[in-house]
């Protein structure tokens, strides 16, 4: 969260006076390409390789006598030299995971310094097993391994010059430095002369400029690596990084020959399927970058980096689907370019770190998201108030404020589950520490929240007021736990909300018990606890990245130095993660037994997901930024923070109703569903709104809450299998070429639904892409609508959400409304059985107590649904089945349950609730009996429509059953003849 | 109120099903639910039919949500309790079976058996004591407010009084001022012709240009002042509104600009106190260094002296002027004779003597070089002075006749003038950073607390005219709109809301600024607390 009118000239104040949102994004407070020393040397090295075409040849090769080959696991090591530094070695690390995916590491050895190196530490959920199966063939110019269930899997490792090449059925999918541009800059001293000298050229330049060019470039290197450039200093605005440790970046080029689509690497405000940056008739012309940065009111499409950063790129054709992780956490750009149709390159530049990439071999969109979840874990389960409405505003201003907030969403009924309190709860920005003179009783306030069953998340963020009289910053510095000046010593002192502030250094082992003590509850013995919360209490971490006003890039200067002596610059986009991961390991550890911790976080890296959800930022309320926020959303969902959305309504500006109505659309089909604003604008909670439109947010919210089973239970697939919850059409159907580039509409976990929010102004009908021949289910209507891989025309006036259930599916829902989601534990459920063209129809529903780790115990209710065509005659029979039982290891993330009792305490406490409508949509025609597999007769009503069967398309046939009197967590059979 | 959600004991849904089937019912409605002889029963809105069985089965049948009372079945129903021993409710039918006691259910009647304790006694008893005090509070304050009746009723009289005071006055100067032109009239006829020639002089046509050069620079000089005050009241509101710790850098660049600009003294922007000290002794400073030349005018005495110089009468000073040049030539007896008259013969003389000039004059053998000025600038002063006072009087009875008319007005003071007691009566609320001031009917301000500056929030612009709120109603009077207050950095002119209820005192409780510049102030009046109308319903209480 940023205030408007950064750094504008004082000139200018009349015109920000006469407007209220007045600057736009300042591009120049960020750095381009031209502007970043390694980012400019690394697109020049690819310049010289491209002119230099195929005379061009990678320095770098394997030493044929150094390669070792371990015993008992498909691990090799070699030594690798480059032709430039005779002198410099380099050591190379192979190895073949379990699941096939492919760890490559490569690192200066007895190098002047060591490049930061723990990357991987901070990302991976755990060490990765490596297999003991697969085997290491050691030929005369390469290394090679085969393997996979069909031996169509290779990975060739060629020694001169070094590339590395994944394989499928003898086809190249990933190539590692196959155009030359691998180069770790090895340290080196500043005064370093020229290494090996070499022939002057014939025909030199005159005078003093010859004897400079001789000087530093006619060496060895210079046809490489060019001439230095910003290697030992460089320049931003008004800030100079020193580089103490000159130059030491990382160029490696990744090309997928076979691949013409790639995804991931968020977070940008661009199209799913990431446009191109270089060659002829590039969309962009930067590469994109990762840096987290609080990007100030950014660009609605734009390569810029923004808040966070996850080096995963997923490469798709209707062949396949590959992945590239490449764990860095420096600044990164990357280029990405397609030579043909078909085909993409991509050159990823970072500005330290060692070189540690994993080639992830798919070959199906599961199989990717799998392998990434088992390298940096699946999403958390989040707990099930978490998925309610979340009610933001920068800021409530009182404990008062608060509760007649609440009152009025209760007085409207409007279903909402948590209120938020943004910086201005606290004094002077020293965070932890209320504001008594507006929140004089924040316990009394959290607990009228509570009362009605709802959680108060507040804001703590990672720059700590640097005054004697804040208990949190007096005991970092007592610690010595706070991030230390390009000198090593003391204190980094930056400014932030709180003024003058330092940051905590999260890296230091020696903050991480700390920070769990300042969230208890109750006093301590050594120190500030926060004694004025309560343990529901969610917390929203914000400027993380870390937003620093007066820095460079509103960030931290590169050489602050973290613990371990690493500068800033290697650790930067880690950053964030560490701040997020403490407060999850602090909430945790506030409670006992433990509850599930919410934590919002702003900056993420690979593996944020296993600590919280993340949001979109400081975005526009603009029709332009709600388009882009559902494809950012998607992309980060691809990055494995599937819990994670865009604000509502647009941070900054005041959204016309019509555009807050379809923001709320938006918002209630995504993961993370948060209203949020800006101080400067106007109060925009949905009961200040005129009708229609309050009583079309009013609908939005219900159809949110009502929907929360499938949400619920989009989750726990997620939490165990690492497949995103909001799933485009390439994922859905992987060969459908025409889907590959939609990124405006998206199914949600397995539950068949497909939905494609409004994000037009003054739309009244949208065009869906429908993937495949099935009769897919208007939500509100139950038209039945057949696409076959064409665009269908629905209507999409501002109260209509084009929402559809997919042939084949069965959504479970609690049709109630309450005021907050823990009140609809008891209310019953009613089941929509979208039949296909085959008559039948599944779905899932998991239960559990949604708040404690019970369910890692076995506490709670996985049921399957299914609908299956009668043997003979047109009948159909519904039935519910306990998938815990029958597949208990799958369950949970991370507990492989053995056995599962049905009758657990969780599925006892909720043996009451009952199914109290099923809905069958598509039969062939009117039944004549529906009734228990017992034979016990039900009642039931039927319209007569279009069958799913067949090639018509209208309003379905709808036969609803009612009170079928059977349980929503026993197994049950109904007949319908 | 926030009982253990869901005991497992909760029935399962075949004793739903057993409801009673008025479970929930409110009582005008209890009649409407009887089976037919067909063993049916139909929706209260009458759109369908159903098996008595389907009326409180935790199933919604009725679009209008008839057919649910006593469940949480249907989205759009009611649930009524009962509540023996306090007051029956109506809650939303969301509101049932959720796990939570409502507390407008106090028997427990919206949860199953067991679940929310019956709490009717004593809550009614609570109700029944917070109503005695309110009741307290609004007889007390009604009788004050029937003291601001008294008060606006005799206002009304001196008003009233005053009004008719003020008519005389007026009429018997406008016959004054009647006259006195009349005395002008005739002065000046007799001088016209000489007057209009005089007034041909180049001294006088250039002394006309430059006095509506002065008069045009004057109004552009007062332009750029009421632009540079603007500009400085919103540098102001910004240097002392903003957050220093926002590290805004184009806010402080201005607010250090400005500091610059008006001789502020930098640092913490918000700590006035010392500031003030620095401004008077910058503008000491100014004064001091300001250099005039010789017959140049300080910029204190253009204040001041402008005016003065721009409204002189200049006909009066030609005249002046003659008179002047008359002394230094040689003077002839027969025009300056009147010194030698006695005043009591003056007037007689004067027409003779003007008689006689004029004639000289329309043979040529004077020219019209007499003294006519003394006395029609005397007649002209005269007219002007009584017409002065005039305009006075006239402005006077123009004030107290819309004093009158506003008094009643229902859009100001109110119909029966109650508000006028409280006319600019100024209610203060101290929350700790700054006080916040509100003169009632007049404007709302700003004061920080730790500095002498104020911002205003705006002047009283209106009552409640939200629409559908009738004006004179309570509703109407239950709040003040000040607005066009200092306009905010980056924001709006800021405002506010002042709330007010029935109170025994004028106080100011809370204020909140829920956006930015827009403050909510909350505070109470006897003027609000209406008479009780008659003693029924406390009477009704009591039965209860």
């Amino acid at each position: 969260m940023r205030l408007s009118g950064q750094l504008v000239p004082f000139t200018s104040l009349l015109f920000l006076y006469c407007s209220l949102t007045v600057s736009a994004l300042k591009t120049g407070d960020w750095k381009t390409c031209s502007q970043s020393a390694f980012c400019r040397r690394g697109r020049a090295l690819a310049g010289r390789a491209k002119e230099a075409g195929a005379n061009w040849k990678s320095p770098y090769a394997i030493e044929p006598t150094s390669v070792v080959v371990a015993a008992d696991e498909a691990a090799f090591s070699a030594a690798v030299k480059s032709s430039i530094y005779p002198d410099i070695t380099f050591k190379l690390d192979l190895q073949v995971l379990d699941d096939g995916v492919v760890r490559v590491r490569m690192d200066e050895v007895d190098g002047l310094r060591q490049r930061y190196n723990e990357a991987s530490n901070w990302a991976l959920n755990s060490e990765p097993s490596v297999s003991k199966q697969i085997e290491w063939t050691v030929g005369k110019g390469d290394v090679r391994a085969v393997y996979g269930a069909k031996k169509d899997i290779s990975v060739v490792v060629n020694f001169s010059p070094l590339k590395i090449t994944l394989l499928r059925g003898g086809k190249e999918e990933i190539v590692l430095n196959g155009e030359g541009l691998l180069h770790l800059e090895h340290f080196r001293n500043k005064a370093e002369p020229p290494p090996a000298p070499t022939e002057v050229p014939e025909e030199g330049l005159d005078g003093e400029e010859e004897a400079q060019q001789v000087m530093e470039v006619n060496s060895a290197s210079s046809w490489f690596e060019g001439e230095p450039d910003g290697y030992w200093e460089e320049s931003f605005l008004s800030w100079t990084d020193k580089k103490p440790k000159g130059p030491e970046s990382l160029s490696l080029d990744i090309n997928f020959p076979r691949h013409g689509h790639v995804y991931g690497i968020p977070q940008h405000a661009t199209g799913l399927s990431l446009p191109t940056t270089t060659g002829e008739d590039s969309f962009f012309d930067e590469p994109y970058r990762l840096f987290n940065a609080d990007v100030f009111e950014y660009l609605a499409s734009s390569p810029m980096s923004l808040y966070g950063s996850i080096p995963l790129m997923y490469a798709h054709s209707a062949s396949s689907t590959v992945g590239v992780f490449h764990v860095v956490g420096s600044e990164s750009w990357i280029d990405v370019a397609h030579p043909k149709d078909g085909s993409t390159n991509t050159h990823w530049v970072s500005e330290s770190g060692i070189l540690d990439t994993f080639l992830l071999p798919g070959p199906t969109p599961e199989d990717v998201f799998a392998q990434y979840a088992r390298l940096t874990g699946t999403p958390v389960l989040p707990a099930h108030w978490a998925l309610g409405y979340h009610q933001c505003r920068w800021n409530y201003v009182s404990s008062d404020d608060v509760r007649s907030v609440q009152q009025r969403f209760d007085e409207e009924d409007f279903p909402v589950d948590v209120f938020w309190l943004d910086i201005e709860y606290s004094e002077e920005h020293k965070y932890f520490i209320w504001d008594k003179k507006n929140f004089p009783d924040p316990v009394d306030m959290t607990q009228d929240v509570e009362k009605i069953a709802r959680k108060m998340v507040v804001i703590i963020d990672p720059h700590l007021k640097r005054t004697q009289d804040y208990p949190v910053y007096k005991e970092a510095s007592e610690l010595g736990i706070l991030v230390k000046p390009s000198s090593g010593e003391g204190e980094y002192e930056g400014w932030c909300w709180s003024g003058s502030s330092s940051w905590v250094d999260f890296f230091n082992p020696g903050s991480w018990d700390w920070w769990k003590k300042l969230f208890k509850t109750t006093p301590q013995e050594n120190g500030f606890s926060w004694i004025d919360s309560t343990e529901s209490v969610g917390i929203w971490n914000d400027m993380n990245e870390p937003s620093v006003f007066n820095g460079p890039e509103i960030s931290m200067p590169r050489d602050n130095v973290h613990y371990g002596g690493w500068e800033h610059r290697d650790v930067h986009n880690i950053n964030g993660m560490l701040f997020s991961n403490q407060t999850w390991q602090a909430l945790l550890a506030r409670s006992n037994p433990p509850k599930r911790p919410f934590v919002l976080t702003r900056s993420f890296f690979a593996g944020s997901q296993r600590f919280g959800a993340m949001w979109t930022g400081d975005n526009m309320g603009t029709w332009e930024h709600m388009a882009v926020g559902i494809k950012m959303v998607l992309a980060n969902n691809l990055g494995g923070m599937s819990f994670s959305g865009s604000d509502v309504g647009g941070f900054f500006g005041n959204p016309e109703p019509e555009m807050l109505v379809r923001w709320y659309e938006v918002g209630a089909f995504g993961p993370f569903f948060r209203a949020h604003a800006h101080i400067d604008t106007k109060r925009r909670e949905p009961y200040l709104l005129d009708e229609p439109y309050k009583s079309i947010i009013r609908d939005v919210l219900r159809l949110r809450y009502k929907l929360l089973p499938m949400w619920y239970t989009a989750f726990r697939e997620t939490s165990v299998t690492g497949i995103p919850i909001l799933r485009p059409q390439f994922v859905m159907f992987p060969k459908d070429e025409a889907g590959f580039a939609i990124d405006d509409q998206y199914y949600i976990g397995s539950s068949g639904l497909l939905v494609k929010p409004v994000t037009e102004k003054g739309a009244t009908e949208a065009t869906v892409y429908l993937g495949e021949k099935q009769a897919y289910y208007d939500y509100f209507t139950s038209h039945i609508h057949r696409g076959n891989q064409k665009n269908i025309t629905v209507k999409a006036e501002l109260h209509q959400i084009p929402l559809f259930i997919r042939g084949g599916s069965i959504i479970p829902t609690r049709e109630r409304p309450r005021r907050s989601s823990p009140l609809m534990k008891m209310d019953p459920f009613t089941l929509r059985v979208a039949l296909d063209d085959q008559r039948k129809a599944r779905g899932e529903l998991y239960l559990d107590d949604g708040e404690t780790f019970a369910h890692e115990q076995g506490n709670f209710v996985w049921r399957e649904f299914k609908a299956e065509a009668s043997k003979k005659g047109k009948g159909i029979t519904l039935s519910s089945l306990d998938l815990a039982a029958a597949r208990p290891s799958d369950a949970v993330d991370g507990k492989a349950l053995s056995e599962y009792r049905g009758t657990n305490d969780f599925a006892a406490s909720v043996s009451p609730v009952k199914v109290e409508r099923i809905v069958v949509l598509g039969l062939g025609g009117k039944p004549t009996s529906v009734s228990t597999d017992s034979g016990a007769p039900l009642e039931w009503d039927y319209y007569d429509g279009v069958a799913a069967v067949g090639k018509k398309e209208g309003v379905a046939s709808i036969l609803t059953i009612k009170n079928p009197g059977v349980s929503v967590s026993s197994d049950w059979n109904i007949v319908i003849e | 109120m926030f009982s253990s959600l869901f005991p497992l004991f909760l029935l399962p849904c075949v004793a739903v099903g057993a409801l009673e089937k008025t479970h929930g019912v409110h009582p005008s409605n209890v009649a409407k639910y009887q089976v037919t002889t067909k063993g049916t029963w139909t929706c209260l809105d009458g759109s369908r039919e159903l098996a008595w069985s389907s009326v409180n089965d935790d199933y919604c049948d009725c679009p209008d949500g008839s057919d649910e009372p006593g469940t949480s079945a249907c989205a759009n129903g009611t649930f009524y309790c009962r509540n023996d021993g306090h007051i029956g409710m109506s809650i939303r039918s969301s509101r049932v079976n959720d796990g939570l006691c409502e507390p407008e259910c106090c028997d427990g009647s919206d949860e199953q058996p067991g679940v929310c304790p019956n709490l009717c006694v004593e809550i009614g008893e609570a109700y029944r004591q917070k109503m005695e005090a309110e009741m307290k509070t609004r007889r007390t304050g009604a009788k004050i407010r029937s003291t601001y009746i008294s008060f606006a009723a005799k206002e009304k009289k001196r008003l009233e009084d005053l009004v008719a005071t003020l008519t005389r006055e007026v009429e018997s100067q406008e016959s004054e001022v009647a006259r006195l032109q009349d005395i002008l009239d005739r002065t000046e006829s007799i001088s016209a012709a000489d007057l209009e020639f005089k007034k041909q002089s180049p001294l006088f046509e250039s002394l006309t240009e430059h006095h509506f050069a002065l008069k045009s620079l004057k109004r552009e000089h007062e332009k750029l002042k009421e632009k540079e005050k603007i500009l400085a009241d919103i540098l102001s509101a910004l240097r002392g509104g903003y957050n220093p710790n926002y590290q805004d850098m184009a806010v402080l660049e201005a607010v250090r600009g400005w500091e610059e600009y008006a001789g502020l003294s930098h640092g913490d922007a918000q700590n006035e106190e010392g500031d003030d000290n620095a401004e008077n002794s910058e503008e000491g400073k100014e004064e001091a260094e300001e250099e005039l030349e010789e017959g140049m005018w300080s910029a204190g005495r253009l204040d001041y002296d402008l005016d003065r110089l721009i409204n002189v009468d200049h006909v009066n000073l030609l005249l002046e002027h003659d008179k002047h040049i008359g002394d230094e030539t040689t003077k002839s007896v027969l025009f300056d004779l009147s010194s030698y008259l006695p005043d009591l013969l003056l007037p007689q003389y004067e027409l003779v003597r003007d008689y006689i000039v004029s004639m000289l004059e329309t043979f040529g053998v004077a020219r019209g070089n007499r003294d006519i000025t003394a006395d029609t600038s005397k007649a002209r002063s005269a007219h002007q002075n009584a017409e002065n006072d005039l305009r006075h009087k006239r402005n006077d009875k123009d004030d107290a006749e819309q004093e009158l008319a506003s008094l009643f007005d229902p859009e100001w003071f109110g119909r029966d003038g109650v508000w006028k007691k409280l006319d600019e009566l100024c209610l203060e609320k101290d929350t700790g950073e700054y006080t916040y001031e509100i003169c009632l009917f007049g404007e709302a301000r700003q004061k920080p607390n730790k500095s002498a500056q104020t911002f205003s929030l705006g002047k009283f612009k209106h009552w409640n005219n939200a629409p559908g709120v009738e004006v004179g109603s309570p509703e109407y009077y239950s709040k003040q709109y000040y607005k066009g207050g200092v306009r905010c950095w980056n924001g709006p002119e800021r405002s506010v809301t002042l709330s007010l209820t029935c109170g025994t005192e004028n106080a100011l409780h809370t204020v909140t600024e829920p956006e930015k510049c827009e403050y909510h102030i909350t505070g109470t009046s006897p003027a609000l607390c209406l008479p009780l109308e008659g003693k029924a319903p406390s009477a009704k209480k009591e039965e209860l």
